[in-house]
C-alpha cells in the first residue's frame, strides 16, 4: 500500500517530505485537470437541464427535472409543486394552469377540488434527471440531422481524397527522380505560408467560377491538397527502402501496383496519423464552410450550431445538447487515438 | 538460355562517370562473380544488367536479344538484394507469389512453384510467417526463393551474404554453390569478399574504378594476375611487392637476391607471403628483420622489414621458433615470382 | 487479436483494393506508353491540379483583387484602381488612434490583434512551458496528464466558443464562482475589458496543449546524463534550469514562440463565436475584419479585403520564414 503511495507521489524531497516543487506540481496538475475537463463536463451537465432550470441563478451542478403526476381527468401528466397554504402548512399539488400571478392547482389524491395558489407561494418539486428532450427535439424537428449528415459527408470525403491525392503526390516526390522535383517541393513548402484567411476573397471567386458555391464539394476540394499531408507522408516514405521498390519492379509490378501494394501498406502508420488529423480538421472547419455555404440545408454542424447560437432568441437548451453531439466524434478520437496524435505532433510538429 | 553480353557499357550520374565502357560475355549456365573494392562500380553494373538503371551508352543483350531499353520486369531476370528487400507486410508465401501473380500466372501453377521452391530451400514451415519473424539465414533463403520461383533466365545476386555472420555465411556459400550446380542457370554474383569469389565463381571479373582489370578463372587470377592491381587484390594476406630496377636481364631484391628477368627498366616484383620460406644457409634469399610474430597454430605470420623495401609479410607453415628482433633470411622459388612493368602490367 | 484486426482491415479495404485492381490494366497501358515520366505525372496530377486551382491561382488573383474596386465579387465586373485600396487602408492621421484613420475598423482590428498577440503569446508560452516542465518530471500518470492538457486542442472552435459563452453568460458558472467569493456578478462578454481577456484566456485554454507537446518533446530530447552531471557538481536547481534546460530547449522554444505568433495573428474562429467581435469593436480581429469586409457586411468591398489580407500575409510570410529556419535548427538540435 505504501509502495503504491510512494509511486503515486514520487517527490523530490529526500527524506520523504514535500519539497515545494512537489506541491506546485500537484496543484498545477489537479487544477489543470479541472480546468481542462471542467468546462466540457459543465457543458454536458447543462445540456441535460430543461429551459426553466437553465434560466436559474445560481445554477445547480447536476441537471434536475420537474416531478410530474398523472391526475385523473387530465390527459397529460401535470407538474408537481410544493405549495405553502394560507394556514402555513405545505402540500404537494399539481398545476393545471397559470392565471395571472396565481396558479390553479389540484391535489393528485383528490382531483375534484381546485386550489388557487399564488406563484410566489410554491416551489417546483424536482429530482435528478435528464431532460432528454434537448437531444431528441433537434433531431426530430430541426435540420440538425441534415447538418450532421453534411458534416459526416464532408469529413469522410475530404479525408479519403486527402489520403489518396497526398499519398500519390508524396510517392512521386519521394521515390522518383525527375526534373522539377525540387521546384514542386519548394512550391509546396512555400504554400505552407498561405493560410486560408489570406486568400479568402480570391478563393471564393475561384470556387464560384467553377460552380461549387453552395455545394459541399466547394467545402471539400480546397482543403484536400494540404501541404502538411504531402510533407508528412513524403517524409515517412523516404524511410521505405528503395530496394523494396526495385524488387517489386523485378517482380513485374507496375508502378501503380507498387504504389498500392507496397507503398501504401508500408506507409500505413503515417496514413493513420494523417487520417486522424484530417478527420479532426474537417469536422472542426468553420470559416471556409461559413463563406461557401449560404443555403441552410447545406450547413455543416459547426455552421448550423453557430447560426443557432447567433439567433436573437437563443435556445440554449437545444444549443448545449447539439454542442455535445458535435463534440462526440472528437472525444472518441481523443479517447482512442490520443496516443497516435500526441506522438505524431511531437514527431512532426504539425497541427 | 542465359547468355548475357555487354557491349561498350558506360554509365554516368550527372557529371560523374561510374562505368567507363565495359565489354563482357557471360556464357550459358556460368556463375560469374564481380569483385572489386567499394566504389568500383560492380553494383552499378549489376543494376544496369537488371534494368534498374539505364546505361548512358552501350548495349546489353540477353540470348541475342537487345534489352538495353527494356524495363527490369521484361528482361526475365531475378535479383537477390543485399538487404533481401522482402516485402515486410506480406507473408513468406505472398512474397514468393507476388511476382508470379503480377505475371498473371494461374493460381495452381503459382502454388506448385512456391511449394517446389520451399522444398528446395527447406523453408516449408516458414510460408505463413512475416519476414520480421525470420532469422537472417531464413530471410536469405526466402530472398533466394523469391528469385527461384520466377524461373529466370539468369540470377543476379548483389552481395547476398554480406548481412550474415561468418559461420552462416560459410554454410550459405556452400548451399549457393550446390544450388547453382542443381539449377545450372546463369548467375551473376557481386561481392567484395574474395573467398566467396574464389569458391563460387566459374569466372571472376575484377573491377576497378568502372573498368575491368581482368576476367579469368579463380585459379588463373591467383596464379597469373595480369596487373599489379589484381595481384594485390586477390589473395590474402596481400602479395609482397618490391620496387626495383631491371638491368641486363636481372633484377635485384633487398639483401642481394637476384631474379632473372627478360626486361629492362623499373619493375615491381611480387611474391605472395605463402611463397616465402626460411632459407637454407647458402640459398638465394631476402634478408629482413622481424617486427612481429603471429603464431596461429597451423601457420605463423611473420611481419618483417627489409632495408629499402618496407615491410615483408611471410606465412610459414607450422610453428617455427622465431623471435621478435631476429634477423631472418627468406627464400623463394622462381616460378612463384610475379613481375610487373612500370605501367603495372605483367611481364612474361 | 492482431489477426482479427488484420481481417477487419482487409474486409474494410476490400472495395478499395478492387477499385485499385480495376485501374491496373489501364495504368499499365499508360505506363507502357509514357514510361516512368508519365507515371510521375499521373501520381502528381490530382494533388497538383487541386493545389493549382485552389491555392496558386487564388494567391495570384489576390493581388489582382487588391488592385480593383467595386462591390462585385466577379473579377470581370470590377474596375482597375491601382493602389487605391492600399491607400485607403493606410490613410491615417495617427496610427495609434484608429478613429483618426479612414478605415478605422481596419486599424482597430490591427490594434486589437497586436494586443491580442502580445498577451496571448506571452501567456501561452509561460503556461505551456510550466506545464511541459511539470510533465517532464518523474510523476505518476504522466501519459494521462499529457492527454488532459491536450484534450481542448481537438475541440472545434465553435464548440470551444460556445462552451465558454455558456460559462461566461449572466447566469453562468463563472458568476457562480464570483458570487461565492463575495463579488458582484459580471456580464463578462458585455464588458470591453473582460471580453478581450476572455478571448485571450479561451484561445490559450484551447491551444496550450499543442505547444506543451512540442516543448515536452524538446525537454525529453535533453540527455539525462547532463542532469546527472549537474547533480554531481551540486548545481542548484534554478541554475540547472537557466544554464542547461533553457539553452538546450532554445530551438523548440523558438518554434513554439513563432508558431504561436503565426496562429495568433490569424485568430478568428473561437473569438468570433465567443464574442462576435464585440462589445462594439473591442474584440474585432484582422481575420474577422477581412471576412466581414469581403463577405458579410452590407457594403462589401472585396478589393479592400484582399488588400488587407495581403498586408496580413506579408507579416505571416516573415514569421513563417523565421519559423522554417528555426525548426530546421530545432531538428538538428533534436537529433544531436
Amino acid at each position: 500500500m505504501s509502495a503504491i503511495k510512494n509511486f503515486i507521489f514520487r517527490r523530490r524531497g529526500r527524506d520523504g517530505g514535500w519539497h515545494w516543487t512537489d506541491i506546485v506540481t500537484w496543484v498545477w496538475l489537479i487544477g489543470g485537470t479541472i480546468l481542462m475537463f471542467g468546462p466540457a463536463l459543465w457543458l454536458v451537465s447543462s445540456s441535460f437541464k430543461g429551459p426553466a432550470q437553465l434560466a436559474e441563478f445560481p445554477p445547480t451542478l447536476l441537471p434536475y427535472v420537474q416531478e410530474v403526476a398523472t391526475v385523473e381527468g387530465h390527459d397529460a401528466p401535470l407538474p408537481l409543486f410544493e405549495a405553502t397554504m394560507e394556514d402555513g402548512t405545505t402540500r404537494i399539488l399539481a398545476e393545471i394552469r397559470r392565471i395571472g400571478t396565481s396558479a390553479q392547482m389540484v391535489d393528485p389524491a383528490d382531483p375534484g377540488e381546485r386550489i388557487s395558489v399564488r406563484l410566489t407561494d410554491r416551489t417546483p418539486l424536482r429530482e435528478v434527471g435528464l431532460a432528454v428532450d434537448n437531444y431528441v427535439d433537434p433531431f426530430l424537428s430541426f435540420d440538425f440531422m441534415r447538418y450532421l449528415g453534411n458534416s459526416v459527408f464532408v469529413t469522410m470525403a475530404a479525408t479519403f481524397l486527402t489520403l489518396l491525392t497526398n499519398s500519390m503526390a508524396a510517392y512521386a516526390l519521394s521515390k522518383y527522380r525527375f526534373r522539377g522535383r525540387d521546384a514542386v517541393m519548394l512550391l509546396i513548402i512555400g504554400t505552407l505560408m498561405v493560410p486560408l484567411s489570406v486568400i479568402l476573397v480570391p478563393l471564393y471567386s475561384v470556387v464560384s467560377a467553377v460552380g461549387l458555391l453552395n455545394s459541399l464539394w466547394g467545402v471539400i476540394l480546397p482543403t484536400i491538397a494540404t501541404p502538411t499531408g504531402v510533407f508528412l507522408l513524403r517524409q515517412y516514405m523516404l524511410t521505405i527502402p528503395d530496394e523494396l521498390i526495385e524488387a517489386a519492379r523485378m517482380d513485374h509490378a507496375s508502378e501503380w501496383q507498387i504504389y498500392w501494394r507496397i507503398i501504401l501498406p508500408l506507409a500505413a502508420p503515417a496514413l493513420a496519423v494523417l487520417a486522424i488529423f484530417s478527420v479532426v480538421w474537417r469536422w472542426n472547419d468553420f470559416l471556409w464552410p461559413l463563406i461557401v455555404l449560404s443555403r441552410r440545408e447545406l450547413y455543416t454542424l459547426q455552421i448550423g450550431l453557430n447560426t443557432y447560437a447567433g439567433e436573437l432568441n437563443v435556445q440554449w437548451h437545444y444549443i448545449l445538447a447539439m454542442t455535445v453531439v458535435t463534440m462526440i466524434p472528437v472525444v472518441l478520437v481523443f479517447i482512442f487515438l490520443q496516443r497516435f496524435i500526441t506522438t505524431g505532433i511531437a514527431g512532426a510538429g504539425i497541427k | 538460355m542465359g547468355r548475357i553480353a555487354l557491349e561498350g557499357i558506360r554509365k554516368s550520374f550527372g557529371t560523374v562517370d561510374v562505368i567507363h565502357g565495359i565489354d563482357l560475355e557471360i556464357g550459358e549456365g556460368e556463375l560469374v562473380v564481380f569483385v572489386g573494392p567499394s566504389g568500383c562500380g560492380k553494383s552499378t553494373l549489376l543494376r544496369l544488367i537488371a534494368g534498374l538503371d539505364q546505361p548512358t551508352s552501350g548495349k546489353i543483350e540477353i540470348d541475342g536479344v537487345d534489352v538495353t531499353r527494356k524495363g527490369a520486369a521484361d528482361r526475365g531476370l531475378a535479383m537477390v538484394f543485399q538487404s533481401y528487400a522482402l516485402y515486410p507486410h506480406m507473408t513468406v508465401r505472398q512474397n514468393l507469389s507476388f511476382g508470379l501473380e503480377n505475371a498473371r500466372m494461374p493460381k495452381a501453377e503459382i502454388d506448385q512453384r512456391v511449394e517446389e521452391a520451399a522444398r528446395m530451400l527447406d523453408i516449408g514451415e516458414l510460408l505463413t510467417r512475416r519476414p520480421t519473424q525470420l532469422s537472417g539465414g531464413q530471410r536469405q533463403r526466402v530472398a533466394i526463393g523469391r528469385a527461384i520461383v520466377r524461373n529466370p533466365t539468369a540470377f543476379l545476386l548483389d552481395e547476398p551474404l554480406s548481412n550474415l555472420d561468418a559461420e552462416l555465411r560459410g554454410t550459405m556459400r556452400a548451399e549457393l554453390a550446390a544450388l547453382h550446380a542443381r539449377l545450372a542457370t546463369t548467375m551473376i554474383y557481386v561481392t567484395h569478399d574474395q573467398i566467396e569469389a574464389m569458391t563460387l565463381a566459374d569466372r571472376i571479373v575484377v573491377l576497378r574504378k568502372g573498368r575491368i582489370e581482368q576476367v579469368d578463372t579463380p585459379l588463373n587470377l591467383y596464379n597469373r594476375p595480369q596487373n599489379l592491381f589484381v595481384a594485390g587484390f586477390i589473395g590474402a594476406p596481400n602479395m609482397n611487392f618490391f620496387v626495383t630496377e631491371a638491368k641486363s636481364g636481372r633484377a635485384a631484391l633487398p639483401g642481394g637476391a637476384e631474379v632473372v628477368l627478360d626486361h629492362a627498366g623499373p619493375v615491381t616484383i611480387g611474391i605472395r607471403p605463402q611463397h616465402l620460406r626460411l632459407a637454407q644457409d647458402s640459398e638465394r634469399a631476402i634478408a629482413a628483420k622481424v617486427h612481429l610474430v603471429e603464431a596461429l597454430g597451423a601457420e605463423t605470420v611473420v611481419h618483417a622489414s627489409a632495408e629499402g623495401a618496407g615491410s615483408i609479410l611471410t606465412v610459414l607453415e607450422g610453428q617455427p621458433l622465431i623471435e621478435r628482433g631476429a634477423e631472418i633470411r627468406l627464400a623463394f622459388d622462381d616460378e612463384n615470382i610475379h613481375a610487373f612493368d612500370a605501367d603495372g602490367q605483367r611481364i612474361g | 487479436m492482431a489477426r482479427f484486426g488484420e481481417t477487419v482491415g482487409r474486409v474494410a479495404t476490400l472495395p478499395l483494393v478492387l477499385i485499385a485492381r480495376a485501374f491496373d490494366p489501364v495504368l499499365r497501358l499508360w505506363q507502357r506508353g509514357t514510361g516512368t515520366g508519365g507515371m510521375v505525372a499521373f501520381f502528381l496530377l490530382p494533388n497538383m491540379a487541386i493545389f493549382g486551382v485552389f491555392v496558386i491561382i487564388p494567391l495570384v488573383l489576390n493581388f489582382v483583387y487588391s488592385l480593383t474596386g467595386g462591390t462585385n465579387i466577379l473579377l470581370g465586373d470590377r474596375s482597375f484602381i491601382g493602389f487605391g485600396q492600399y491607400g485607403r487602408l493606410l490613410e491615417c492621421g495617427n496610427y495609434l488612434q484608429p478613429l483618426t484613420c479612414r478605415e478605422d475598423q481596419f486599424w482597430t482590428a490591427v490594434r486589437n490583434t497586436s494586443l491580442f498577440v502580445l498577451f496571448q503569446v506571452s501567456l501561452m508560452v509561460c503556461v505551456s512551458m510550466i506545464t511541459a516542465l511539470i510533465l517532464n518530471r518523474n510523476i505518476a500518470g504522466r501519459g494521462f496528464f499529457r492527454a488532459v492538457f491536450f484534450f481542448p486542442v481537438l475541440l472545434s472552435p465553435v464548440v470551444v466558443g460556445l462552451i465558454w459563452r455558456w460559462i461566461l453568460q449572466r447566469q453562468g458558472l463563472m458568476n457562480l464562482i464570483v458570487t461565492n467569493l463575495g463579488f458582484d456578478p459580471v456580464v463578462w462578454l458585455n464588458d470591453r475589458f473582460f471580453a478581450f481577456a476572455a478571448a485571450i484566456g479561451v484561445s490559450t485554454w484551447a491551444h496550450m496543449g499543442f505547444y506543451t507537446l512540442i516543448l515536452l518533446a524538446g525537454l525529453q530530447a535533453i540527455p539525462k546524463d547532463l542532469y546527472e552531471a549537474a547533480e554531481m557538481d551540486a548545481t542548484p536547481p534554478a541554475r540547472v534550469f537557466w544554464r542547461i534546460t533553457l539553452p538546450l530547449l532554445g530551438p523548440n522554444l523558438a518554434v513554439v514562440l513563432v508558431l504561436a505568433l503565426i496562429r495568433g495573428v490569424q485568430i478568428f474562429d473561437e473569438a468570433y463565436v465567443l464574442t462576435g467581435g464585440g462589445p462594439g469593436t473591442s474584440t474585432l480581429f484582422l481575420t474577422q475584419y477581412i471576412y466581414e469586409v469581403g463577405f458579410a457586411s452590407f457594403l462589401r468591398n472585396p478589393g479592400l479585403a484582399a488588400a488587407a489580407s495581403i498586408l496580413m500575409g506579408l507579416v505571416l510570410v516573415v514569421l513563417t520564414l523565421i519559423q522554417l529556419g528555426l525548426s530546421r535548427r530545432a531538428e538538428r538540435g533534436n537529433t544531436r
